[in-house]
């Protein structure tokens, strides 16, 4: 999707669709990474990615939230909502590759490049833009072309939601606030259908409540006004990261990039060698390793599907969805322990392609969904 | 393919002979290697090769007739005095994640096995037991399957 600075409603909705694309493709790398460690291994790294991706779900919930909240659809079921991987951050001159990848130094830093922090204001030159050099690839974090008609890109996730939340203010100026948010209320997911997620969830009625959800985005991604932290005294997720990168945690009080507390052992070895991006087409036909993958990339299409409906209208139907991620855990952990048929030390991954196979029915796919009420 | 990579080949070939779950969802487990060594260390290199040969050149007599190597699997080695007894304790083993102690009539005839004692074989061997799937359910305490999932049937897969 090609983004506008923001001047209408549906610009501002242009740009939180592509926020819940964002905040929703960081989570099959995440897991993908984090399932390639051997279990009962690297506890530490594995709760640390863990917590991680749940703040995640939060965050696109909270997207969700928003979007619905100026009258907008959330349709994850749109064709290229989930990237291909790899896909891609703009960065400058050459692009940065965001991958499906096993736990590595270089899976870190890659998770890093995605959490990147804002630059300190006086870094800033005014605009949270930074040209670069677009091309046809899908990125991550969306380009857009400036003023003069130049190509640019936000340089971090938290520019990004920066660029909302003055949109929104500029549009409740403009318009009235009542005339911005104008979406049903009914449509919002609230705290008694969302439980234990990696924060509170926040129901969006208005600009306040708006630049809240925003707030809690940005800062558990990136830390508060250029600090570690969020509001809520929580490491922000780049500098978790980064722990793993300098194998220590940080301690209360403690400078970005300088953590003292205590060391972080990681064991690198204890990893399954699972194929960088793999695709279905690259696992035999016949073996079994296709039939499962095929298998999963139907039912994350038909997971996928269950929380649209939740974000549709529909909010009571996303705590019974939830068990559908512990089945997705297990199908993915039975893939990446299995080596591919035919290609020496190398293990197999889930390949998230849901563009490529039909939305199937529970009946279909034979899932057993909890009843709720 | 080094002897001991080849050797692991042959042990999850048996296996899915004696527990009627795929190659793949064998290897899904994770366990392969650490049941494979497991069983090497407490029935000795010996009795493990003659156990893998025995399984090996049934397979190459009978090829694809299924019929004639269900017979004459179950007659030299689920019946064999000696391989019977070890072949029911790997069964255990991939379904509960427990190894059993052979019984005291093969101690009598084949003498004691220093490392053949009862015991769980790992923590992920209790969470990777083909008792769970087998009955449509989750090993209590691990893999836990989400809130209010326990409203839900058990899902038992179709036997093919």
């Amino acid at each position: 999707m090609s983004l506008k600075p923001i001047k209408t409603l549906d610009d501002v909705k242009d740009y939180l669709y592509a926020g819940m694309q964002l905040e929703h493709a960081t989570i099959p790398t995440y897991i993908t990474t984090m399932y390639s460690i051997h279990p009962d291994t690297n506890l530490e790294a594995y709760n640390l990615i863990r917590v991680i991706v749940i703040e995640e779900m939060l965050h696109l919930t909270l997207a969700a939230n928003i979007l619905n909240a100026v009258g907008g659809t959330p349709d994850m079921m749109k064709e290229g909502f989930l990237p291909e991987f790899p896909t891609y951050l703009p960065n400058g001159e050459t692009d940065f590759e965001v991958s499906i990848a096993p736990f590595s130094h270089s899976t870190v830093d890659m998770f890093l490049e995605i959490e990147r922090p804002a630059k300190p204001e006086e870094e800033n030159t005014g605009v949270r833009l930074k040209a670069v050099n677009p091309s046809q690839k899908r990125y991550l974090l969306p380009c857009l072309k400036d003023e003069n008609d130049q190509d640019v890109s936000y340089y971090s996730i938290g520019d990004f939601y920066k660029a909302i939340e003055e949109g929104l203010e500029m549009l409740c100026d403009e318009l009235g606030e009542e005339n911005v948010f104008v979406g049903d209320k009914s449509r919002q997911v609230t705290p008694e259908y969302y439980y234990s997620g990696g924060g509170d969830i926040v129901p969006v009625y208005d600009l306040e409540s708006a630049k809240q959800a925003i707030r809690l985005i940005s800062e558990q991604g990136e830390g508060f006004e250029g600090g570690i932290y969020d509001y809520e005294g929580e490491l922000a997720h780049y500098y978790r990261f980064q722990q793993l990168k300098l194998g220590k945690y940080y301690h209360k009080g403690d400078q970005a990039d300088e953590p003292t507390g205590e060391a972080l052992s990681i064991d690198w070895e204890a990893v399954y060698p699972i194929k960088t991006n793999a695709k279905m087409d690259e696992y035999p036909k016949d073996s079994e390793l296709y039939a499962a993958n095929l298998k999963f990339n139907q039912y994350y299409k038909n997971f996928m599907d269950k929380i649209n409906t939740a974000f549709n209208g529909k909010p009571e139907t996303l705590i019974p969805a939830i068990g559908g991620m512990f089945i997705i855990k297990q199908m993915a952990y039975e893939i990446i322990k299995n080596p591919i048929p035919g290609q020496e030390g190398m293990n197999a991954t889930p390949t998230f392609e849901v563009d490529k196979v039909e939305l199937l029915s529970d009946e279909e796919l034979n899932v057993v969904t909890p009843q709720h009420g | 393919m080094n002897a001991k990579t080849l050797e692991i080949q042959q042990f999850l070939q048996l296996s899915e002979k004696l527990t009627a779950f795929s190659e793949f969802q064998l290897q899904g487990t994770g366990q392969l290697e650490e049941y494979y060594e497991a069983v090497y260390q407490i029935i000795g290199e010996k009795n493990m090769i003659q156990l893998l040969t025995t399984f090996d050149k049934i397979q190459d007599e009978t090829a694809s007739d299924e019929t004639a190597f269900d017979k004459q699997f179950r007659a030299k080695v689920l019946s064999d005095e000696k391989l019977g007894p070890i072949t029911r304790s790997i069964i255990k083993l991939w379904f509960v994640g427990t190894w059993y102690q052979l019984p005291k009539s093969w101690n009598e005839t084949f003498g004691l096995l220093e490392n053949d004692k009862t015991y769980v074989i790992s923590p992920s061997a209790y969470k990777e037991g083909l008792l769970w799937p087998t009955i449509g359910s989750h090993p209590m305490g691990a893999k836990a399957p989400g809130y209010g999932t326990w409203s839900a049937p058990p899902e038992i897969p179709a036997i093919d």
